[in-house]
């Protein structure tokens, strides 16, 4: 008997939703793809004026969900996200600002952040570290700072009584330095360097449950462990800084332990 | 010093924004008593700009009513008044009258007015129309002259921003390794303000 | 080389006979067998049980699948087991027999791990290279994405699997377990129109489903207590059939939203759907959709290799065989809990 092979259910081309009427309106600059997300498409476009650049998030109906369970979603989420970057931003989380938005037509604009995702520069810094055949665990000051902002940041964003929802190394900015102080973060050549910026908060929501905030860690802990294998140490210096950085927080790195074991039991019978 | 028009971002060609300053209004009575009769000749959104912050803060309320006319749903009696509304970080019409629309008492004053396919108005005859019926000094419409006119007070009271931490640049120590205010710490102070307006703005109505 | 494989993780008892020929020419399958322990409407599988129906069959289907298969019992290079993730006592009833044929005809032991089975069945069958795997049955829901010798868990239920999730309310219900209870769901959701809110819980790449099982349940009670309800944007009256179809669109909607998040991360556009709910055929036309949205393709197998079987542990075990894997007698365990992401993949680059 002869095994036969069972081909691809469906195999066609890509097919680009059209952007909402809104955003096929004139403008200086068209709005280019930046990527395409899971969710949503991200465009960098230009708000009010050309020299003002902004992101533009959109949420084409995703044709595999029924319509209404679709627009609930939609609908919800472009809120959701929306309130709570205004709300981080107004506490002093490192957050892109809130421009516009239209949760029926599933848009929001939000402000343009420079520079590149963490993911792609901690595997940069990697690769040089490789390249340059400096050995594995050697520590580095470069990238021990930057895993302290990274704890940092993600501390504050839960002390304001924000969880992210979806916390991986794709979902933070490390911004060029606008201030280039004592801690020095703007060394030319340094692919470290930098302000983290949090972004796509399209899965978050407001809560200061020390299971929520340690379920963050944890979507981050398995981030860092499946995209970078030979960083998964460095998640330690990220909770520590984590650990100092709110009242509350030693509370859910506990809790984190809790929730580790739980994931652990998963693979059992439910 | 003559009115400015402007073609915002992801708006019709056919739909420009017309915007006039004035500073030293005299005659605020009489254009706010042109309002309440519904004058045709007037429609304007005529704003008081002293809880305008810059240029931006007011055009995204222009940009916000002219999209949701396009959408075919403003919440008030036309784009001029919606653009006022747009400026609300709540869904109380009146009360955004109250807070942004001329008043007897304005004196800067921001008019703006938006062209459209039914209302083809020229910059040249809005120009020659303010002109003559403005009792002001008409100004440019720019951040430096909007700034010596802003209420900061006001504004951040209006949009409830007084407990601020001051976004990215606060009192506190930042996240990422920054603390206090740098020599340039008062224009980013501003400038912080001023996105999280736009951010109140946005989310009108739909807050917690 | 020549492997037996035995599967009795759950409820399915199966035994199947491989050969793995040289030089990359796809596997060939001698013999793939089953028997299901099919418990009566309103009742799930208990372990006991279970465990005694695999005992009284096992030998009968190891016999049957090597006539089947026309090898003797000198053909076959080793004996690969379920070694888990599963229920207890069903594992060591198999463990058992495993050990009893290694005694008997001389042959060493291969221990699998019961989901890399299904990953690598799924490979081998759809011929999916490197897909984003979508492992979803009655015992787990885990999306997968192999990276440096292991298959990494991106994304998977925090709580119940969504297996679970679909027999139990079939239990409420009350309706047959026989072929599947998820079956009969999806044969009853395909008459049903009304969408019903039901909570949506996707955590990054993470879900929930017991807060919606509790949901569909208290809606199932307040129809049973109340016939004549109807929905109140339509006004259509609201079925079983509804609920079904409410379950359904949800859970699966949840399930391609994470699949769909780990391919954006980790850059993939190949899905693979293998466990027993990957026979649904609705999720897989809901797979299908967001793939072609993304300009990639979906890989599904048929219910001889999404349901729990043996070929998928010979296929597996034998992999493992080939790169000098083995598993000595005294070592010959089983276990409830073994994490996909535990097993050093060795035949794979």
């Amino acid at each position: 008997m002869e095994t036969e092979t069972i081909p691809a259910i469906e195999t066609a081309p890509i097919e680009r939703p059209p952007l909402p009427p809104v955003f096929q309106y004139p403008s200086a600059v068209p709005p280019s793809l930046i990527t395409q997300g899971a969710e949503a498409l991200l465009y960098r476009s230009t708000y009010l004026l050309p020299t003002l650049p902004c992101a533009l998030k959109y949420r084409p109906p995703k044709p595999y969900r029924h319509p209404t369970l679709d627009l609930r979603l939609t609908k919800h989420r472009i809120l959701s996200e929306a309130r709570v970057l205004a709300k981080c931003r107004r506490e002093g989380v490192p957050v892109p600002a809130v421009y516009a938005l239209d949760e029926t037509a599933g848009w929001l604009m939000i402000e343009w952040i420079e520079g590149e995702v963490v993911r792609i520069r901690l595997n940069e810094w990697l690769q040089q570290r490789k390249d340059e055949g400096i050995a594995e665990g050697v520590d580095d000051d470069r990238l021990v700072r930057l895993m302290e902002r990274v704890g940092r940041a993600v501390g504050r964003m839960h002390a304001v009584g924000v969880v992210h929802g979806d916390l991986t190394t794709s979902n933070m900015m490390l911004r060029p330095g606008r201030h280039a102080g004592p801690d020095g973060d703007s060394a030319v050549g340094d692919v470290l360097a930098g302000d983290i910026v949090l972004i796509d908060f399209g899965l978050a929501s407001q809560s200061t449950q020390d299971e929520d905030r340690a379920v963050d860690l944890y979507v981050l802990e398995r981030a860092f462990g499946s995209t970078h294998p030979r960083a998964e140490s460095l998640f330690k210096v990220v909770l520590g800084a984590y650990g100092k950085s709110f009242k509350g927080a030693d509370v859910v790195l506990k809790r984190l332990e809790d929730v580790r074991m739980r994931g652990r039991k998963r693979s059992m019978l439910g | 010093m003559a009115l400015e028009s402007i073609a915002l971002e992801h708006l019709p060609a056919s739909h420009t924004v017309h915007t006039a300053l004035f500073r030293n209004v005299k005659n605020a009575s009489f254009l706010h008593q042109q309002l309440l009769a519904g004058n045709k000749d007037f429609e304007y959104a005529l704003i008081d700009a002293s809880v305008i912050m810059s240029r931006l803060h007011a055009l995204a309320a222009a940009y916000r009513a002219v999209n949701d006319s396009l959408e075919s749903r403003l919440r008030s009696r036309n784009v001029h008044s919606e653009i006022v509304f747009s400026l609300s970080p709540n869904n109380n019409i009146a009360e955004s009258f109250r807070r942004f629309g001329i008043t007897p008492q304005t004196t800067n004053l921001l008019a703006i007015k938006v062209s459209t396919p039914s209302s083809p108005a020229t910059a040249t005859e809005i120009q020659s129309h303010l002109s003559k019926e403005v009792d002001g000094e008409q100004v440019e419409f720019s951040d430096e002259v909007l700034q010596t006119m802003t209420d900061l007070a006001r504004v951040k009271k209006i949009y409830k921003l007084n407990s601020t931490g001051g976004g990215n640049n606060g009192g506190k120590k930042g996240v990422n390794g920054t603390s206090g205010l740098g020599a340039s710490g008062l224009e980013d102070e501003r400038k912080e303000l001023e996105i999280l307006v736009l951010g109140s703005m946005a989310l009108r109505g739909a807050t917690n | 080389m020549i492997a037996i494989g035995l599967e009795g993780s759950a409820n399915k008892l199966g035994v199947g006979v491989i050969s793995h020929s040289p030089h990359g020419k796809p596997a060939q399958i001698l013999s793939n067998i089953r028997h299901t322990f099919v418990s009566p409407p309103g009742e799930g599988f208990l372990p006991k049980d279970t465990a005694k129906h695999h005992r009284s069959w096992v030998i009968k289907l190891v016999k049957q699948a090597m006539a089947q298969a026309g090898v003797s019992i000198a053909d076959v290079d080793c004996i690969c087991y379920t070694k888990g993730p599963g229920m207890g006592a069903p594992l060591q009833s198999v463990a058992v027999a495993a050990r009893m044929l290694s005694l008997l005809w001389q042959k060493e032991l291969v221990g699998v791990n019961h989901c890399v089975g299904h990953i690598e069945m799924g490979r081998e069958i759809t011929g999916a290279q490197n897909p984003v795997v979508l492992y979803v049955s009655g015992g787990n829901t885990q999306v997968i994405a192999y990276a440096e010798q292991r298959y990494r868990i991106f994304g998977e239920a925090l709580d119940i699997a969504v297996g679970n999730c679909l027999d139990r309310f079939a239990r409420t219900l009350e309706i047959s377990n026989d072929p599947a209870p998820g079956y009969n769901i999806e044969q009853l959701a395909k008459k049903g129109k009304v969408l019903l809110d039901l909570p949506y819980a996707v955590k990054g790449m993470d879900c929930s489903f017991s807060g919606i099982l509790a949901s569909i349940d208290i809606l199932a009670a307040e129809l049973k207590a109340n016939p004549e309800q109807r929905d109140p944007i339509t006004g259509e009256v609201i079925t079983t059939a509804d609920l079904c179809f409410s379950l359904q669109e949800t859970v699966f909607a949840m399930l391609v939203e994470i699949t769909e998040r780990a391919m954006a991360h980790v850059g993939s556009n190949q899905v693979l759907i293998v466990g027993g709910v990957g026979c649904n055929e609705r999720l897989q036309e809901m797979m299908g959709l967001m793939a072609k949205d993304r300009g990639g393709s979906v890989f599904a197998t048929d219910e001889r290799f999404c349901i729990d079987n043996g070929i998928m542990i010979a296929h597996a075990g034998l992999l493992a065989y080939e790169t000098g894997f083995r598993t000595p007698l005294e070592e010959s365990t089983c276990t409830q809990r073994f994490r996909t992401d535990e097993v050093f993949v060795k035949w794979r680059d």
